[in-house]
């Protein structure tokens, strides 16, 4: 019965994620797959393809470069390639569109390998790409991934300013929405859920995706955005005992004393 | 004041404020991007595994550099500049540092060199005995470890593993055992790099010696001068570029010294060699941090001396070691 129960509020929530919000979600065909291999620069079975979830409206997107210059992007239907990478670090990339009263916008990052633009990656999350925005602060650290049960800071931002005491709401693909609300200055401390199944010891565990949405009113007009990146599943709860780890330390150095003893029983040195 | 202007401690200020820069420098001076890091090639321990370093040492691009670049070359999946290049500017920016400061990066900025230091004081306050120096025996066994680390752990293995000869864990060996990446992490709150793994007997193997090694580390350093530096696989990387650094210890003595060897018992690394007669030269060994001890305990005028170029900056002399010497009984106590 409790599995029936647990399949069924997954199933709901698989159903949901997402629903109605533009995003970000890496395209896994063949195509985009194939392209990010010719490119360089993306990690193993990386795709070099997006698709903007739920389009509507007179849309747009672009690439914000590691050193912060724009590139615009070209939709073919909902989904859109990128170039080949000329320098490693961070990109951005950002979906736009409008309809009457609504304004909707997408923002993600990648990092890719190569040699690195002169430009710190807080520049580049700091600068303004969509009215309403989702800010990381800070993103992942290059080639890190976001992992469960880790919290992360995000900066909900309208127009340049933060807005204080607002809903972010985060979405998996197994966990329904979970609220967290930004303070002060801002910011919201978002913990990521551990929430996969059939995880295998080491690193064979493919990512899944969450989604941070965030909306705003301001003159009539309905702002929502979203951030969306890939997370994995974190080491320590699976297979990687800190308890034993600590134990392992204790040893080694209960070894280093028995070393002391030894030495100074007259023993030959350390 | 002026009782206490001594050379150790004048390091131990440069060391402190290099472990804040080192382990919390994120906090303030960088981010804790890669990209915002002073040079991403530091010759010392400063981790990459600590999210608020200030920088990170130069292993760990080298690690990664044998396993997903030159080990292209054996592939063939890339061009040789491909291959090379990021392994290049690694090396030429440690060649840098070492001529500006040479093996001093151990002596005075290490987090590691200085933590273990920092436990060696405890240990001396806790009234443990300290073993006064290792044998010669003893150390003769012990020197070849860190080249065989260096070779294995920070290149042999990365390479075998980019070529597809071993699993992924031997991608970064080095890192997966070094106790710097333990304590620096732990130093900044984090926990999670204390483990044992169960993802195979490789990576449960590694784990096993990094917690083992930290916890012997700390034991050992309570009464052994800086344990863990006997083996550390970055003395090897400086040595290669220690003939053109600016800073050395050099050495004019020759019937004074006959009988003394002050400076191989003030000796941390127990460089025996530093006893012997020598006129006018560079006596920089492999195993030297730098730390100036022989110096300033080296009893007779200008028989060792730091250098800078064409300019001696730092001289044994009666006085200095007079002082050093009645500071040294007050430590201990
Ligand atoms: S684990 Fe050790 S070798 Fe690796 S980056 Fe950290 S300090 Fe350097
Ligand atoms: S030898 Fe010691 S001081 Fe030098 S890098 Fe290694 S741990 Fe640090
Ligand atoms: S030789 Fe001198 S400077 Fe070098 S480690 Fe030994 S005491 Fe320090």
């Amino acid at each position: 019965m409790k599995n029936v129960l647990l399949a069924l509020v997954l199933g709901t929530s698989l159903w949901a994620y997402g629903e109605g919000v533009l995003y970000w979600a890496p395209h896994g065909c063949d195509t985009g797959k194939a392209a990010a291999a010719a490119h360089g620069g993306h990690g193993k079975g990386e795709s070099a393809m997006f698709a903007a979830m739920n389009l509507e409206g007179n849309a747009t997107a672009r690439l914000v470069l590691p050193d912060l210059s724009l590139r615009p992007l070209r939709f073919d239907r909902n989904t859109v390639m990128l170039p080949p990478p000329k320098m490693g670090g961070y990109y951005a990339l950002v979906a736009e569109s409008e309809s009457p009263g609504n304004v909707r916008s997408a923002v993600r990052y990648l990092s890719l390998f190569g040699r690195p633009a002169d430009v710190s990656p807080t520049r580049l999350t700091a600068l303004p790409k969509t009215a309403l925005e989702i800010i990381p602060d800070p993103l992942h650290r290059e080639h890190d991934r976001y992992t469960g049960s880790k919290t992360y800071r995000f900066v909900a931002m309208f127009k340049g300013k933060p807005l204080t005491n607002v809903p972010l709401v985060l979405e998996t693909r197994r966990s329904g929405a979970q609220t967290f609300t930004s303070g002060p200055d801002g910011a919201a401390e978002v913990t990521l859920p551990d929430d996969f199944a059939n995880v295998t010891p080491g690193r064979g565990n493919k990512p899944s995706e969450f989604l941070l949405t965030l909306r705003h009113e301001e003159g009539g007009i309905r702002y929502v955005t979203t951030f969306s990146m890939p997370y994995s599943p974190n080491p320590n709860n699976h297979w990687q005992s800190q308890e034993w780890g600590a134990a392992a330390a204790a040893l080694g150095f209960l070894g280093g004393l028995f070393l002391y003893r030894r030495s100074r029983k007259g023993g030959q040195n350390g | 004041m002026d009782k206490f202007l001594t050379v150790t401690a004048l390091r131990r200020v440069v060391q402190l404020t290099a472990f804040f820069f080192f382990v919390y420098g994120a906090t303030v001076f960088t981010t804790f991007y890669t990209d915002d890091k002073l040079t991403q090639a530091l010759p010392a321990l400063s981790c990459a595994y600590d999210m608020k370093s200030g920088d990170y040492c130069a292993l760990i691009p080298l690690q990664h550099q044998m396993d997903h670049r030159v080990s292209t070359l054996f592939t063939g999946d890339s061009g040789i500049m491909q291959a090379l290049m990021g392994t290049a500017i690694t090396v030429a920016t440690v060649a840098l540092l070492i001529l500006i400061l040479n093996k001093a990066f151990c002596g005075w900025l290490c987090p590691l060199g200085f933590f273990q230091e920092s436990v060696g004081m405890i240990g001396t306050k806790l009234g443990m005995k300290q073993l006064p120096s290792l044998s010669v025996e003893t150390v003769n066994k012990i020197r070849p470890v860190k080249w065989f680390i260096f070779l294995f752990l920070v290149l042999i293995f990365p390479l075998l593993t980019g070529i597809g000869m071993l699993g992924h864990e031997w991608g970064s060996p080095f890192c997966s055992i070094c106790p710097s990446r333990i304590m620096t992490t732990l130093a900044v709150g984090d926990m999670n790099q204390l483990y044992i793994s169960q993802a195979g007997w490789g990576y449960t193997l590694l784990s096993l010696i990094a917690d083992l090694l930290f916890g012997l580390m700390i034991a050992l350093a309570l009464f052994v001068r800086q344990p863990f530096c006997r083996i550390c696989p970055i003395l090897p990387m400086q040595t290669l570029f220690k003939k053109i650094g600016l800073l050395r210890l050099v050495k004019n003595g020759s019937s004074y010294c006959e009988g003394c060897s002050n400076c191989v018992k003030a000796c941390p690394m127990d460089i025996y060699e530093i006893g012997n007669p020598a006129v006018n030269a560079n006596i920089t060994h492999t195993d030297c941090t730098l730390c100036g001890r022989c110096v300033e305990f080296c009893p007779h005028d200008g028989v060792m001396s730091f250098k800078y170029g064409p300019a001696t900056i730092l001289t044994s002399s009666k006085e200095s070691f007079k002082k050093r010497s009645k500071i040294d009984k007050w430590w201990k106590g």
